[in-house]
């Protein structure tokens, strides 16, 4: 491979990688910029996304490696497939809003915070219990086909994924933009109260972006466990935090800011592999953002806060 | 849930198995006396702990049955090292369990642990309290170097023997078998991060270095990160022969995967971390197809002079056992030889005295002729070698029918 080569696979493998960054840091902003929370449960919503998207894969005849679906079939069977998994996972964090958090909305402190922590945990091992640790087989319904362009591969799994990535993102911020829910969340992020005043449901805009949060998860579950072919109870950690760091170097609050800070932090990894080290990677993508901090402290395109004065 | 019911079903037959035998030789007038079995009986290591279990639980059960220790009668006491929390074999769960040995003067010995991680947190508690443990599978060579012996042995006397051998060994044996058996002129080494993948490789890299072939790169996988592709492009672009990894499945799942994926046709391979049937369950064929793996340990569970030993151990626990289940017999067998040799002498039947008989005791094991030397390491260093190769007319995870042998790994 020449240097060309190289340096542009690593994007294409970094776009991958920041995609799914991104979609997850999407749930962290959703939720901060309206309840300034931090809700760590989020660590092991994806994880348990990939589960369940793997069981109703399964319920589509998917079974290992031995299904391949072409054309038509294969679009549809995954967007279906996308649909109910979304939908699921859109109802588990709207019950983790419903019945753990809610009633922490008005407690001052760090406990809603803690509390998400102690729900992650109880999701994280309620998977270890039930798949006794083991890494599970995901299906590999996509042809494999890969195009080549000067060196560099493309396999048809990436642009799929990008795609599918591109969507719900550009969705999501349109859904924020353009719609009255959206002006509504964007009020409720504003001042809570003066929405509330104004005849704003807070209630049923927080579980809005909860739902909407929980379900880009578990979209990303699916689509990490449909890209890496594999699933196992800890895959939500590392990931998780990643997109968390994504969340805050983009701008934490800022939709368009998670989307930007995923592929950055997807590209600073491969890039960071390719012409450092793989074992520097925590190092460089925590040091940039430490970097980000200080010198930008409200992240690359965000505020440090939503405007409440 | 499947998974959990199939193990439970297998302890509730190891358990079985093991109040059968007690109910068939202990007689009224024997000393009950205890043989510890530590190992990580649930979470990631589950599979190939409760292969090892039975080992062991085979040996004392037979011993029992053959009145050969006489007036004492033995009962296994089986712990388990792994926790939920960690999903695995968990160090400070070994070292409350150690204490729990230590404290327990009916105990003359243990057999384990699995893993070298939960090794390091027992190895200074068990030191302390004389109590030997022979481990069936456990590798890095640094918990009976004499380097570390102020750390893993302050009680001074070794306490860790082991029926397997080292990580000194399994890397530079594999590094031979790469330069002169497969004649690969490069190789890029990759690790886990966790203390036996990094020391795996490291001896793996000398060796190589020693034998003549080019080390392109070196360098460290997160077990946690899914996405490896980058350090794969990055081995791709060096245009290697050849890639070696030390560590276990957590990180191999995916590196299995994707270097099928970018890196496809070089030679790939690693230690028994990842000779493993999640290589087959979770990696999955076609990417696990061609990987070697090694053994610190003879093959000898495919040798006809163990047919009747296999067919007893298939139908008592309805498992076909691997080689770690035989050297986890032999480690049992070592300490039930401590036993004798201290009834013989006449000395009091203590902990201390079964260690010191331990440590000169010959055994002829099921893989051949068992000593130690002055740290406690086996004395015969024979490393398996084994390529995996899909069967489709066996069980996925039946990892003797899905990996053929390849020979001893050489020694020069």
């Amino acid at each position: 491979m020449t240097g060309a080569a190289i340096f542009f696979q690593q994007i294409i493998n970094g776009v991958s990688l920041g995609a799914v960054y991104a979609l997850l840091a999407l749930g962290f902003t959703l939720v901060y910029g309206i309840l300034e929370l931090i809700n760590f449960a989020h660590f092991s919503v994806f994880m348990v996304g990939a589960f369940i998207a793997l069981v109703v894969l399964q319920l589509f005849g998917l079974q290992g490696q031995s299904v391949i679906l072409h054309g038509a079939a294969l679009v549809i069977t995954l967007l279906v497939a996308l649909a109910i998994t979304m939908v699921l996972f859109g109802a588990l964090g709207v019950a983790i809003e419903r019945y753990t958090l809610r009633p922490m909305r008005n407690v001052k402190g760090p406990m809603a915070m803690i509390t998400t922590i102690g729900v992650s945990y109880i999701l994280f091992n309620l998977v270890l219990l039930a798949t006794n640790a083991q890494a599970l087989n995901y299906p590999d319904p996509m042809p494999e086909v890969a195009y080549h362009v000067g060196g560099v591969v493309i396999r048809l799994k990436e642009i799929l994924i990008w795609i599918v990535a591109a969507v719900l993102m550009v969705g999501l911020n349109l859904f924020v933009k353009r719609t009255k829910i959206g002006k509504a969340m964007r009020a409720v992020a504003q001042d809570a109260e003066a929405a509330r005043m104004m005849g704003v449901d807070v209630d049923r805009v927080v579980m809005i972006a909860f739902f909407a949060g929980s379900a880009l998860a578990g979209a990303a579950g699916m689509i990490f466990g449909l890209y890496y072919n594999f699933t196992q109870y800890s895959i939500g950690y590392t990931a998780g935090l990643r997109a968390f760091t994504a969340a805050v170097l983009g701008g934490i609050g800022n939709v368009p800011g998670a989307m930007l800070g995923g592929i950055v932090i997807g590209l600073i990894e491969t890039l960071g592999s390719q012409y450092i080290a793989a074992r520097w990677a925590d190092v460089i993508i925590f040091s940039i953002l430490i970097g980000t901090l200080v010198f930008r402290p409200a992240g690359l395109l965000g505020m440090l806060a939503p405007n409440r004065s | 849930m499947m998974i959990s019911r199939r193990l439970a079903l297998r302890t509730s037959a190891a358990t079985a198995a093991l109040a059968a035998a007690g109910l068939n030789v202990a007689f009224a007038a024997d000393k009950v006396y205890r043989i510890g079995i530590t190992l990580p009986l649930t979470g990631a290591d589950a599979e190939a702990a409760h292969l090892i279990l039975n080992g062991a639980l085979l040996a004392i059960k037979l011993a029992n049955a053959s009145g050969e220790l006489k007036g004492i009668t033995l009962e296994p006491m089986v712990l388990n090292n792994a926790t939920a929390t960690a999903g695995q074999y968990d160090p400070a769960q070994a070292a409350t369990n150690a204490r729990k040995l230590v404290g327990d003067k009916k105990v003359l010995a243990n057999v384990g642990p699995e893993m070298s991680g939960s090794g390091k947190a027992m190895a200074p508690i068990l030191s302390m309290g004389i109590l030997a443990t022979i481990t069936p599978s456990s590798t890095a060579p640094d918990i009976t170097s004499a380097q570390y012996a102020g750390e893993f042995d302050p009680g001074g006397k070794p306490i860790y023997f082991r029926t397997v051998t080292t990580d000194a060994y399994q890397g530079p044996n594999m590094a031979n078998f790469y330069a002169e058996t497969l004649k690969t002129p490069s190789v890029y080494v990759l690790d886990d991060s966790g203390a036996y993948g990094v020391g795996l490789a490291d001896a793996f890299e000398a060796q190589a270095k020693k034998k003549g072939i080019k080390v392109l790169g070196r360098d460290r996988l997160d077990p946690k990160a899914a996405d490896y592709s980058a350090v794969l492009t990055k081995i791709k672009a060096t245009g290697t022969s050849s890639l070696y990894y030390g560590g276990t499945m957590q990180a191999a799942v995916k590196l299995v995967k994707q270097s099928y994926q970018i890196v496809p046709k070089i030679i790939k391979g690693g230690g028994d971390g990842i000779l493993s049937p999640e290589m087959m369950t979770a990696a999955g064929f076609p990417a696990a197809e061609g990987w070697y793996a090694t053994n610190a340990s003879p093959h000898v569970v495919d040798d006809p002079k163990l047919a009747s030993w296999v067919a007893l151990y298939s139908k008592t626990y309805n498992l076909q056992p691997d080689d770690y289940a035989i050297t986890s017999y032999d480690a049992a067998l070592v300490a039930i030889a401590g036993i004798k040799a201290v009834q013989a002498s006449g000395k009091p039947l203590t902990s201390a005295n079964v260690r010191d008989a331990i440590q000169t005791v010959h055994v002829n094991g099921l893989q051949g002729p068992i000593s130690f030397d002055k740290y406690g390491d086996l004395e015969t260093r024979v490393v398996a070698v084994f390529q995996f190769k899909q069967n489709k007319s066996a069980p996925l995870a039946d990892l003797n029918k899905q990996s053929v042998y390849i020979g001893v790994a050489p020694q020069s």
